[in-house]
This record gives C-alpha cells, structure tokens and sequence, in this order.
C-alpha cells in the first residue's frame, strides 16, 4: 500500500521534484492513475484553492502547486487517457470570450479544474462565438467554461451562447460561466447552467452538473 | 471660497485639504465615449470642453510599438516583448512572449532608453497648455507592472518570487532605474504630479503575500514617491482590487493619495478614509463596471452623494471613477457623474 500523504504535501507546497518522484513510486507500486489523482492529486489543489480562497496563500505559491500537480498529472495521463472507469471525471473546454485577452483567471480555473480530476482543453483567450462551437461539435466535452474579465466583454458570453444554440449544439453540452464583472442573477438571466464564483467553486459546480 | 483652478484644487485635495469643490479627472477616457459625448474632440480637447481639474498623460503611450500581425493586433515593444493588442477597444497589452525567458536573458539584456524625446512630446504641450489651469499628471507604470507586462510576464514572475528572487531583483533593477528616469524627466519638463500605475492585486487579494509585496514590490513604489518629494511633486498609486491587506505597507511609503479604492473588490472608501484619511487622499471610486455602463443616471447620482458623504468631508477626495472611463461606459452616465460631482462635491460638504 503506497502512502500518498507525502505526495498530498509535495503538490500542495509545489514542490515539483517531490510530486514527479512520489507519483513515479505509486505507479511503480501498481497504484492505478486514477487513484493517485483521486487520493493525491485532488486533494492537494483542494488544500491550496482553499488555502487562497482564504488568502492564506497568494498567487506565487498557487502557481508553484499548479506547476507540481501538472508534472504529476504528465505521469498519469498516458493511463486516464485510456478512457473507462480509471479516467477523468469528464471533459471539460474552457476559453476566454472574443475582445477579451485576460488569461490569468482562466489559467487558475483550467489549472484547478485539471487537479480536480478533469480533461480540460483550454482554447485560450478571444475566442470567438464560432471558435467555442467548433470545439463543442468536435470535442465531444461534458462542460464548456465560458469566461469574461471586464465589464466589456461581458455581452459576448451571451452571444456565444445564442451561437451555440443556433448551432444545434446548447443541449450537447452543460455551459458553465464566470469572471470578475459575471454573477449568479447574469448567469441565470442568460441560461447558463452554473456560475462559478471562485476557481474552486467552478470545480464544485463542474462535478454537480455531471451528477445532475 | 473663490473658485478654484483645475490645478489648485487637485492640490488641495492632495494635501487633504479642503478646495471650493471636489475635483474631477481621469486616468483615461475611451474615444468613443468622448465622440459620443462631443464628436471630434480629442482626450486634451474634451479635458478643457469637460473643464476637468487635471489631463493625464500615460506613459505607455509613449512606448513604440512594432506591429508584427495587424490582423491579430500583435506587436513588439521597445522592451522587447510580444503582446497582443485586444479587437475590443482596450488598451491593455497582453503578452504572448516575454523579452527574458531565463536569467541568462538577463545579462546581455539592453532596456530601451528613457530619455528619448518622442515619448514627452505630448507632455510638454500639456505643459504648455495646461500649466496652472489643470494639474498635468504624468503616469508611470509601476517597475513591478514592467516586468509583468514586458520583461517577464506575471505567471513566471511570480513563480520567480519563490524559486529564483535574485533574478526578480535583478529584472526589477532595470525596470526601476527605468521608471525613475522617467519620472525625472517629467518632473524636468514640468508636470505637476506623478501617478504610478501599479496595480498590486486582483478582486480577491492583492497577487502576492504581504511579505512578498514588502520585498518585491514596495521598494519599486518607495523609491518613486521618495525621489518625486525629493522634488517637491506629489505622486500618487493607482492599484484595482482588493488590497486590504497590504494597504499599511503602501501607504507607509508616503504616497500622497491612492486610486481607485476597488468598490468591486469590496474596498469601502469610508473605512479607509476613517483609517487612513488624515495620511493620503483618497481617489475613486465611482463604479465603473455595471453601474457607469448600464445604471440609471438617477442610480449615478446617489453613488456620487454616498462617495462625496464619505470621502468628502474635510478634504483629501477626488471624486472619479473606479479604474477609467472604457468603451463600454454610457456616455450620458459619465456626464451625470461629473455633473453630480460638481453638484455635491462643493465645500462645505452638508451632505
């Protein structure tokens, strides 16, 4: 029985070389992927989204453990990628509206997203209504995150919302919306199926729609 | 009281004092708002049609800019970087590819120079214009902001902080020598202000720890105010969100006066001028997100009362909005807040 404590701590307090060397021992061990990420992987990012949701750490140390659960997660992607019961929570695309070139808040939700258990396909930053349809129609993905950073720019998750479902493509997918001008009375004006205040709230309404 | 000019009743309130009225400016206002509010004027021209108490000359304007993909709104600054210009209006840069990707970047590295003429130009015709009627604010982005947004982009940057922080200083050296140099030749020329553009935090905390703003941020700020009192020329900060906690360390840098007091990160302007009022001036923070763009005039102007009521009285507040006034901003709603500014901003504030 492999002990993932060390490896909760290590991502946590991104610690790189630690999280590589302790993910490379539970799979030596015959530990299955989805279970280093589910027992260690997950809860470290849960520990650190708490941890900045309460402002106990800041953005460095958050990156620094972003860093460390990315060079695990490289480990344990060749056997989640295989799909079936040891695999991700589901897909997820996430991407940043057309006009809008903020990606800092976008990357710590992709990032937390991908230490909580999910595929994510991040698209990038303004992209536009038919950008998130194409990705939609070819991806096959349970979630699409839909993200805005100033008031600007807010008008277009509508828009690419209306895209999606001129489409034919609303119902293919759950639709999940957020940044900072975005809140819950916008989010439920356009139809979207959850806002996600905080990088860690987005991961906690990502697994209640599947479940739903 | 007489009436005041544009210019001494910014410094009055800069000195916490109390003017004849509350004063009004921006850090920016977007064209298409001044088109719509009065079509072909420029931002000087409208500053003077508005009769605003200061113009504001922003330092990134006076960077080149090498267009590499017109299409896509991608370029290369005399820094060296790539950034990519937004479709939407906005000003901002995003960088796409930093000048220094590792430390070794660093030592052949060669900033661009301060002391070229082209980037005063404009400065000194607001000098020229403006000198004694409107305060002429020169602002100049913070060497912290310098190397997030050009030397080495704010993920690395940060991650830098922990894992390499000789490097930071080293980058920081070079932006801050920059900055300062800039700073002197502003004051050379004649502005009557400084306004470092710092923005130290996000909607939910300030980016870095309080330990980490102290040793990577603050000495950057410290060295611009110390140099502009050096001169007798007062400088204030600019930083959106939420920077509660590491506010006692800005302030203790001897700032004259912080902008914008981030309403949507939840900064009231009443606590700070409670706590901090009889050190700095306070400056904002009329909303500019929703209310600015799609409130009521009405809903404007009681946001106007309630700021005048709270960072008003005795002095030390100039009334403007919470970061600029962007493209999405109803043109009638600025209007409205400048009118209701002037309404209940004069002195004795009975509000």
């Amino acid at each position: 029985m492999v002990n993932l404590v060390g490896l909760v701590n290590s991502v946590a307090k991104g610690d790189v070389p630690t999280a590589v060397e302790l993910t490379g021992k539970a799979l030596d061990a015959q530990m299955p992927a989805k279970e280093i990420l589910d027992k260690g992987l997950v809860p470290a990012m849960d520990i650190v989204g708490s941890q900045f949701d309460k402002s106990e750490i800041f953005l460095p140390e958050l990156l620094m453990a972003g860093d460390a659960m990315k060079a695990a997660l490289e480990l344990l992607k060749p056997e989640l990628s295989k799909g079936g019961e040891g695999s991700y929570i589901g897909k997820y695309v996430i991407g940043t509206v057309e006009g809008d070139v903020h990606d800092i808040g976008k990357n710590i939700v992709a990032m937390m997203l991908e230490g909580g258990g999910w595929e994510v396909t991040d698209l990038g930053i303004d992209i536009a209504p038919k950008e998130f349809c194409e990705a939609v129609e070819k991806g096959n993905f349970d979630i699409i995150g839909i993200g805005a950073y100033v008031t600007l720019s807010m008008p277009k998750i509508a828009e690419t919302m209306q895209a999606l479902k001129d489409a034919g493509l609303r119902d293919r997918v759950k639709i999940m919306v957020g940044g900072v001008p975005v809140n819950q009375t916008y989010a439920d004006q356009i139809g979207a199926d959850a806002y996600g205040e905080t990088a860690v709230d987005a991961v906690i309404k990502a697994k209640g729609l599947i479940r739903t | 009281m007489p009436k005041l000019t544009g210019t001494e009743r910014v410094f009055k309130a800069v000195r916490r004092q109390e003017p004849d009225v509350v004063p009004t400016f921006e850090m920016d206002i977007h064209i298409d708002v001044i088109q719509a509010i009065k079509p072909g004027l420029d931002y000087v021209e409208f500053c003077d049609y508005m009769d605003l108490d200061a113009v504001v000359y922003f330092d990134q304007k006076s960077l080149k800019w090498e267009m590499l993909d017109e299409a896509k709104g991608v370029a290369r600054s005399e820094w060296g970087n790539i950034s990519r210009f937004s479709g939407a209006g906005q000003f901002i840069p995003v960088l796409r590819e930093p000048v220094i990707k590792s430390e070794k970047d660093l030592d052949n590295y060669v900033p661009p120079d301060p002391d070229l003429p082209f980037r005063y130009t404009a400065i000194e015709e607001g000098v020229k214009r403006f000198k004694g009627k409107r305060a002429v604010i020169a602002v100049v982005l913070d060497p912290f902001r310098i190397l997030a947004m050009y030397l080495r982009g704010e993920v690395e940057l940060f991650k830098d902080m922990i894992r390499n922080p000789d490097m930071v200083e080293r980058m920081s050296e070079i932006a801050r020598d920059y900055a300062l140099r800039y700073v002197k030749n502003c004051i050379d020329i004649g502005v009557d202000i400084i306004w470092n553009a710092g923005d130290y935090a996000i909607t939910q905390s300030p980016f870095v720890s309080p330990e980490f703003t102290k040793r990577f941020l603050i000495p950057g700020l410290k060295r611009i105010v110390d140099y502009c009192h050096s001169r007798g020329v007062p400088c204030l900060e600019h930083t959106d969100g939420n920077i509660r906690p590491i506010l006692d360390l800005m302030v203790d840098t001897g700032i004259d006066a912080l902008h914008p007091i981030d309403p949507i990160a939840g900064m009231d302007i009443g606590e700070v001028k409670a706590e901090y009022g009889d050190r700095i001036c306070l400056m904002g923070n009329i909303e500019c997100g929703e209310l600015l763009s799609w409130g009521s005039k009405e809903d404007v102007r009681q946001a106007v009362k309630e700021c005048i009521r709270k960072a008003g009285k005795g002095g030390g507040h100039i009334c403007m909005s919470s970061n600029s006034i962007h493209g999405a901003v109803n043109p009638e709603n600025y209007v409205e807040m400048v009118k209701a500014i002037r309404d209940y901003g004069k002195y004795p504030i009975l509000i």
